[in-house]
């Protein structure tokens, strides 16, 4: 399909798969903005996007808006005990905040009541087209022809001034490969297929893989499972999710915010985890070969509680399978009925040309947002902070708001503004942090670090825009600023 | 009507890092939340949503305004601050800030069925001006006799005059015992003051300082409506005239009245004011 996207892309109208099947008609949208799925980067895309007032329509291609945290949902990659790693704060839509009543960490089913909400509270369950999948972007000079499939399977084709793309980045699960994988006996099963402990029941299970979703599994695992081993490729550090009594990222971003040089907030970090986790020598766990913060955080709080308890055994990486055998880097074998490699994902676009996102997996966007040369294309959601996602994207897409009112407003401005961009596209608001080279990293951010960067573009644009307030969809007519009638009073009775 | 001005001599400033909301988020608290659903609601029209000011509680608008607005086809809502009215009172409520506040009055509005007009009164006002700042989508917002921005030292010297010992009790954190006359007009029923004076309740020392003080200008960009009475001494009409300008458009002030807008007699037109205006700002 993306090679035919790319043959076509010359063409002007798009196509469907099947030649005899009759063309839909071209609906021409050039005046709105299409942002494609209504995940938790999609809903506060449009809802931002409308509320500096623009026309926005939202496509999703499942039933349900919510996208990972929509756990029926095809692409979601949540499982029945999923919660959030960040706290609250640094996780909720800045001017939409998690109930008081809700827990530090929520479950995934608080999280999508939470963003049904956010969805009703500004409109967009009324906006949103559910069961409406994109199945093809074509570009153009200027704006893209999108071909999509509806609820009741109708082809239509529309023509959009504007792309937000906001598909999600975990849900394509990175499989690895090792000796004698083809002919090995017991399951193997990717992370993106687990759902439920249940899975696990009485087995002998190696999971693979120390990210979050590894650490939550093996811990799952040895709580029903008849075995569980964790292999990992090298040592992490295993970052408490309570600290001092409080959500361990409410306490390490008092640390940040002492803003003091990288290798001093390390040690403090290093300090912290020491006095609260202890060695992790003392468990087993080889000694982490890298710096604090040089991998994305891990936060679990009960591995080593069951690696202590026996139920747990730390492995190296796999070196080969072999029959009903897991054979790891240090010789030792283990039989295992399942392995469950939670080895994470890679960044797909399926209905974009390839080639339009330039880097293809380790995509090269400014700020992680905007695209080298077009001035019409956005990515919204593609990062992966060391922190919560929703309250970063939210910024991101206040940022691509006003971006869009300076190109209506000022062109040159806009297109200046792109121009200085484009030359520092391997800029990664990562803290000054040299994180291990790996896939898992492609789009991490520092959010502290990434924080203060998008403080630093939104200025940077809204001062492009003439430093003028905005003038928003509802505020009445802006009477010039020397109006002598300003501030005298009107007297009512 | 408000003419608002392109404030371009201070160009907008996004506030994107909030490092103390993300270190030490607010403490949660049982909120009482006041609502009146109209009869007759009239389709597309946004919730109004109330804040009171120091001392008060929701209560200062469940009097008048909440059922007259809800009887004019508005779903209007009025929540009580921390340690205010029947909302919970946090273990050390001296140290509540206006942070604190703000942070009450946004879950109110996440319960809300879509984005409220904020109406804020006295030290309210100061607390939809912060909300405003970080809430975008209010479609308006409304001040009445609302403590100024920036910093409410202008609204000092007339308290000092007319009653010191308020005053002295407002900045230290007491209980405060006003002088009816520091709160009412002169057209306000002797009977109705006492009582309205009897059901002050204490108000945080550190929200009493930030309100006086200096504070960072706020990135406001939401269409304000600012209103004020004539004889008003702790928001006097000067101060009302400022707040009107630093925003960029034109203050009302209403004759005969003080402090007590929503309270006193004369409530009907300011309240009248109020959704007239509200609703004139909607209209595309």
């Amino acid at each position: 399909m993306e090679d035919e996207a790319r043959g076509r892309a010359s063409g002007t109208a798009p196509a469907t798969d099947d030649a005899t099947e009759p063309q839909p008609r071209l609906e021409d949208r050039r005046g709105r903005t299409l942002v494609i799925g209504a995940g938790s980067s999609g809903l506060t895309a449009a809802k931002n996007l409308r509320e500096r007032g623009f026309a926005v329509d939202l496509v999703e291609r499942e039933d349900r808006l919510g996208g990972n945290w929509n756990i029926d949902g095809s692409s979601s990659r949540v499982y029945e005990s999923t919660h959030m790693i960040s706290s609250k704060p640094f996780t909720q839509y800045p001017d939409f905040p998690m109930p008081d009543d809700a827990p530090d960490y929520l479950h995934h089913t608080q999280v999508l009541a939470y963003l049904q909400r956010y969805a009703a509270h500004f409109g967009l369950d009324e906006l949103v087209e559910l069961g409406t999948t994109v199945e093809q972007v074509t570009p153009l000079a200027r704006g893209f022809d999108v071909t999509l499939t509806g609820p009741d399977g109708t082809r239509s084709a529309r023509r959009y001034g504007q792309l937000v793309v906001a598909n999600g980045h975990n849900w394509f699960p990175k499989w690895p490969s090792y000796p004698g994988q083809d002919t090995f006996t017991g399951e193997l099963l990717h992370s993106a297929d687990y759902r439920s402990a249940a899975q696990l029941d009485g087995k002998r299970v190696v999971v693979v893989g120390a990210g979050n979703t590894g650490c939550d599994l093996v811990v799952e695992a040895a709580q029903r499972a008849q075995a569980a081993f964790h292999s990992t490729r090298r040592a992490y550090w295993y970052a408490p999710k309570y600290a001092l009594g409080r959500p361990a990222d409410q306490v390490s971003d008092a640390i940040f915010a002492l803003r003091l040089p990288l290798r001093a907030t390390q040690a403090l970090f290093e300090a912290t985890a020491r006095l609260v986790v202890g060695r992790y020598e003392r468990f087993g766990l080889p000694t982490p070969d890298h710096r604090f913060l040089e991998t994305h955080p891990i936060v679990n709080q009960q591995l080593l509680y069951h690696v202590g308890h026996g139920a747990i055994t730390p492995k190296p990486d796999i070196d080969h399978l072999d029959g009903d055998e897991v054979v790891f880097t240090d010789g030792s074998r283990v039989a295992a009925d399942l392995v469950l490699f939670a080895t994470g994902y890679l960044i797909r676009f399926p209905f974009l040309p390839e080639g339009l996102i330039p880097g293809g997996g380790r995509p090269r966007l400014y700020r992680n947002v905007f695209h080298p040369d077009r001035d019409d294309l956005f990515v919204i959601g593609l990062i992966q902070p060391d922190s919560g996602q929703f309250c970063l994207v939210h910024w991101q897409a206040v940022l691509v708001a006003a971006y869009l009112e300076l190109r209506q407003r000022d062109p040159a401005a806009a297109a200046a503004y792109l121009d200085a961009g484009r030359d520092h596209l391997d800029e990664r608001s990562q803290g000054g942090i040299d994180l291990i080279d790996s896939t898992r990293h492609h789009v991490e951010v520092e959010h502290a670090d990434y924080v203060r960067d998008l403080e630093r573009e939104i200025r940077d644009v809204e001062a492009r825009s003439g430093g003028t307030r905005p003038v928003r969809r509802t505020s009445p007519a802006v009477v010039s600023a020397a109006s002598p009638a300003a501030g005298t009073a009107e007297v009512s009775m | 009507m408000s003419h608002p001005r392109a404030a371009s001599d201070h160009p907008p400033r996004e506030r994107v890092r909030r490092t103390l909301d993300w270190t030490l988020p607010p403490e949660p608290v049982v909120r009482e939340v006041i609502e009146v659903m109209p009869d007759h609601p009239v389709p597309g029209r946004p919730p109004l949503l109330f804040v009171h000011g120091a001392w008060h509680g929701a209560w200062c608008w469940q009097e008048h305004w909440l059922p007259a607005a809800a009887a004019a086809g508005w779903h209007s809502v009025a929540v009580s601050l921390r340690g205010h009215g029947g909302s919970g009172r946090p273990e050390r409520f001296g140290l509540a800030s206006l942070r604190h506040y703000e942070h009450d009055v946004l879950q109110t509005i996440t319960t809300l069925p879509s984005p409220p007009v904020l109406i804020g009164h006295s030290l309210g006002g100061v607390v939809v001006q912060g909300v405003l700042e970080r809430y975008r989508s209010a479609p308006a917002g409304v001040l009445v006799a609302s403590m100024p921005p920036i910093h409410g030292l202008q609204a000092l010297p007339r308290l000092l005059r007319h009653d010191p010992r308020m005053l002295a009790q407002a900045l230290t954190g007491r209980e405060v015992t006003p002088r009816s006359a520091t709160l009412f007009g002169p057209g306000t029923d002797p009977a109705n003051e006492a009582d309205y004076l009897a059901r002050l309740g204490p108000e945080s020392w550190l929200a009493t300082q930030q309100v006086a003080l200096p504070r960072r200008r706020r990135d406001i960009r939401t269409p304000l409506l600012v209103l004020g009475g004539e004889h008003d001494v702790i928001v006097p009409p000067y101060a009302v005239l400022r707040t009107a300008r630093h925003f960029g458009t034109r203050a009302h002030l209403f004759r005969g009245m003080g402090h007590q807008l929503m309270l006193e007699p004369g409530w009907e037109a300011v309240l009248r004011r109020v959704l007239g205006w509200v609703d004139a700002t909607r209209a595309p």
